[in-house]
């Protein structure tokens, strides 16, 4: 709509240009959205200074992508056995006697060696001598669960070779089969679900929550912010609420977006120099139409939220205030995650169909079940984006017309029977 | 919507069509009627004063011309139509309560304000940094607010309200917390606005200033119109029939001058109640006949104060001027 030589998109325009704009270069904003990529760095800093915790020294486990690593296995073999280091274990292992491996502790060359007793195999069991240590260190941990895995190996291959089991006997019983997934038609399938094929969802869902939170944040800061400046007048004399509304959403929305995807951006750097692109996501497909849904309902959810969020601000007496009543119904965006074992474990659950129709959870909970349902179900998709569109809609209005008669109550909490007035007033 | 933009457009070189109609509007909040069957209407080129009592009225109606909220019941027009985004840009306005961004430049606010009233950027920057020179903010124009004075933020408020040249303003208690230097140029403001051609309505406490700057007034209480018309006539409508006589030999017994109901002395001067149906003329006379040497003969009349205390106190006098 086009009048008097404005229209409406114009004016949405300029006020989320100005919005934007004015928003990105707060020293709070900049400060705010460079402060994961610089704690990552950090992070990466002291990982390259402080010893054990190196990335490139990573505690990779027995079997993993790349390797044993740096890892070592010192085994003390007071048996008869005559233990033999493996040609393809998944780490050096080094043979020596007691006195060499309480040395090697002394010198802080080893963190532990295993001690194979005498009567081994009639006594099985196997010490492993290291420096007192406390609390919980992850490193220690994954790095003593590859050293046992190959010991057990070790042990259980020089015991077939005693027992004279012919060696491809030998072979299965340490390594009984090797897996090949294939589909009805004979095609190769998928290996399997991988941690990251549940986690991708969740970093979706999560993403949503984070832009409807952070955006929840710049929409009340600057619509307290023009309520307190008293600047809220003029401005509506100039622009309807409805495109002041839509504009701040949208601009505001995109600063949001802005830190959002500049984090999420940072990340992908990080493990690129890590090495590690595109190595976590292996096994993730998410079919392209689940994408398109996902955008869909990241849409929806957003605009709804946004015009919610802006009549919470121009309802709201103060900022303090503000950020109680915004956090009453960003809960709900966060319900859908609470109850995401159940997405794991049941999606045809009742829960999480409940969760689906509920327009306030809607985005959350859809954005879960198009990314982790086998199939799509498109009844239940169909039902909550005419369900999610028709809320998303209604509360627009409602909230152009709350955030029109309240902005101009200065230090006033209107009553609920006022705010219900306004949403029911003829347009 | 074409239709209407283009009776708006037509309406711009039409002198004839009011700035604003109000007829018969109502407009309640929770269980209080807050304007009641308000009619009146501004002309293009003049200054409607718009005074009252707090609490009478005054903003909620300013508030529904610019369609902020919008009556419950009767009709608003602005320029021949009904007020909406189509005139925002023919508008200024002057809020009660205002302020600037605090932590952005008066430059980058006033253009933007500029531009929501749909002024192009640039053209809206080049005037404000003009017009911001021109009232003496050249060298500040450039500073955030917050580290303005309240007198800096006054004058910039002020030229914000003009800065696209409305056909219409509207100022609500303009001259409240103005220091004597910003009201001055206030006034100097509204009256540039109205000698160019563009309706005033000013809402105001200040009876001087009402006084000096309204073409008519509109006194409302408690949503009500009390009174409605040209100062002048208002004025007469309210004069009590009073005449100050200053000058020797004039007697304070008012039995003295047949047309003189009640005579008494006020600082030097002689102040006459007038019997009903006698006229000054006759006053004038009868003082003549007794040998009175005149200095000063003046017909009294009420200011504005006076006029606004009685009537709001309920004076029958009004219903002439309804």
């Amino acid at each position: 709509m086009k009048t008097g030589g404005r229209s409406f998109a114009g004016l949405i325009a300029l006020v989320a240009r100005r919005d934007y704009v004015r928003t990105v270069r707060r020293r709070g904003f900049v400060v705010g959205t460079l402060l994961l990529p610089l704690g990552i760095g950090a992070f990466m800093l002291l990982s390259t200074i402080l010893p054990g915790v190196a990335p490139g020294a990573g505690p990779d486990l027995p079997g993993g992508p790349s390797g044993s690593g740096d890892y070592v296995l010192l085994v003390v073999d007071e048996s008869e056995l005559g233990l033999q280091p493996r040609p393809d274990g998944t780490m050096p292992v080094e043979l020596v006697s007691r006195d060499e491996g309480q040395a090697r502790l002394e010198a802080g060359t080893a963190d532990e060696f295993y001690l194979i007793p005498a009567d081994y195999p009639a006594d099985p069991t196997v010490r492993r001598i290291g420096n007192p240590t406390s609390g919980f260190d992850v490193a220690s941990f994954q790095r003593q669960a590859g050293q046992q895995q190959e010991l057990a190996l070790l042990l259980r291959t020089t015991l077939l070779d005693d027992a004279a089991v012919p060696p491809e006997a030998a072979q299965r019983i340490v390594a009984p089969y090797s897996l090949k997934t294939e589909t009805t038609a004979g095609e190769p399938g998928a290996a399997g679900p991988s941690i990251a094929a549940f986690l991708v969802p969740f970093a979706f869902t999560m993403l949503f929550v984070m832009s409807i939170f952070i955006t929840s944040g710049y929409l009340l800061q600057s619509v307290t912010e023009e309520k307190e400046n008293r600047v809220v007048e003029i401005v509506l004399s100039s622009v309807p609420a409805l495109p002041l509304m839509a504009g701040k959403i949208l601009g505001l929305g995109a600063a949001g977006l802005t830190q959002v995807v500049f984090w999420v951006l940072s990340v992908l750097v990080v493990l690129a120099v890590l090495g590690d692109s595109g190595g976590s996501l292996e096994g993730v497909a998410i079919a392209p139409i689940a994408v398109l849904l996902g955008l869909v309902y990241f849409a929806l959810g957003y605009l709804g939220y946004g015009a919610i969020f802006s009549a919470v601000g121009a309802l709201a007496p103060g900022s303090r205030e503000a950020q109680q009543y915004a956090g009453f119904f960003g809960f709900f965006a966060v319900v859908p995650l609470i109850f995401s074992s159940i997405f794991i474990t049941d999606i045809g659950s009742p829960i999480v169909t409940i969760l689906a129709l509920i327009p306030f959870t809607t985005p959350a909970a859809m954005l879960m079940v198009v990314t982790l349902a086998p199939d799509i179900p498109w009844g239940l998709v169909v039902i909550s984006i005419v369900s999610l569109g028709t809320f998303t809609v209604l509360a627009t209005i409602a909230s152009a017309r709350v955030f029109r008669a309240t902005l101009l109550l200065y230090g006033v909490r209107p009553g609920a029977r006022a705010i219900v007035g306004a949403i029911l007033a003829r347009a | 919507m074409i239709e209407q933009r283009d009776a708006i457009t037509a309406t711009r070189g039409d002198t004839r069509t009011p700035a604003v109609t109000v007829e018969g509007v109502w407009k309640r909040f929770a269980q209080t009627d807050v304007v009641q069957d308000l009619s009146f209407e501004v002309q293009r080129g003049e200054v409607l004063g718009f005074l009252g009592p707090n609490g009478a009225g005054k903003t909620t109606t300013m508030r529904m011309i610019l369609d902020i909220i919008r009556p419950d019941r009767g009709a608003i027009t602005v320029f021949g139509s009904a007020p909406g985004i189509e005139h925002q840009s023919r508008v200024g306005y002057l809020p009660e309560e205002r302020g600037l961004y605090r932590d952005v430049s008066i430059l980058e606010t006033l253009t933007y304000f500029g531009a929501l009233r749909g002024l192009p950027t640039r053209e809206a920057r080049d005037r404000a940094t003009r017009l911001l020179t021109e009232v003496g903010l050249g060298e500040a124009m450039k500073k955030k607010a917050a580290e303005l004075s309240r007198g800096m933020h006054q004058k910039a408020q002020v030229v914000a309200t003009v800065l696209h040249e409305p056909d219409l303003l509207i100022v609500d208690e303009p001259f409240q917390g103005l220091d004597p230097v910003n009201a001055e140029l206030l006034r100097g403001v509204l009256l540039a606005q109205r000698d160019r051609g563009a309706a005033v309505v000013m809402s105001t406490h200040d009876m001087t200033d009402a006084q000096k700057l309204c073409d008519r007034i509109l006194l409302i209480d408690r949503g009500w119109r009390l009174l409605y018309g040209r100062v002048p006539e208002i004025q007469r409508a309210f004069s009590d029939g009073a005449v100050e006589v200053r000058g020797a030999g004039i007697s304070v017994d008012g039995a003295r001058y047949p047309s003189v109901s009640e005579a008494t002395q006020v600082d030097g001067s002689v102040r006459f109640l007038l019997r009903e149906g006698a006229s000054a003329q006759q006053l004038f006379r009868e003082l003549a006949d007794e040998g009175a040497a005149v200095d000063r003969f003046e017909v009294s009349t009420p200011t504005l104060n006076e006029i606004f205390i009685r009537t709001v106190a309920g004076d029958r006098r009004a219903e002439a001027v309804r």
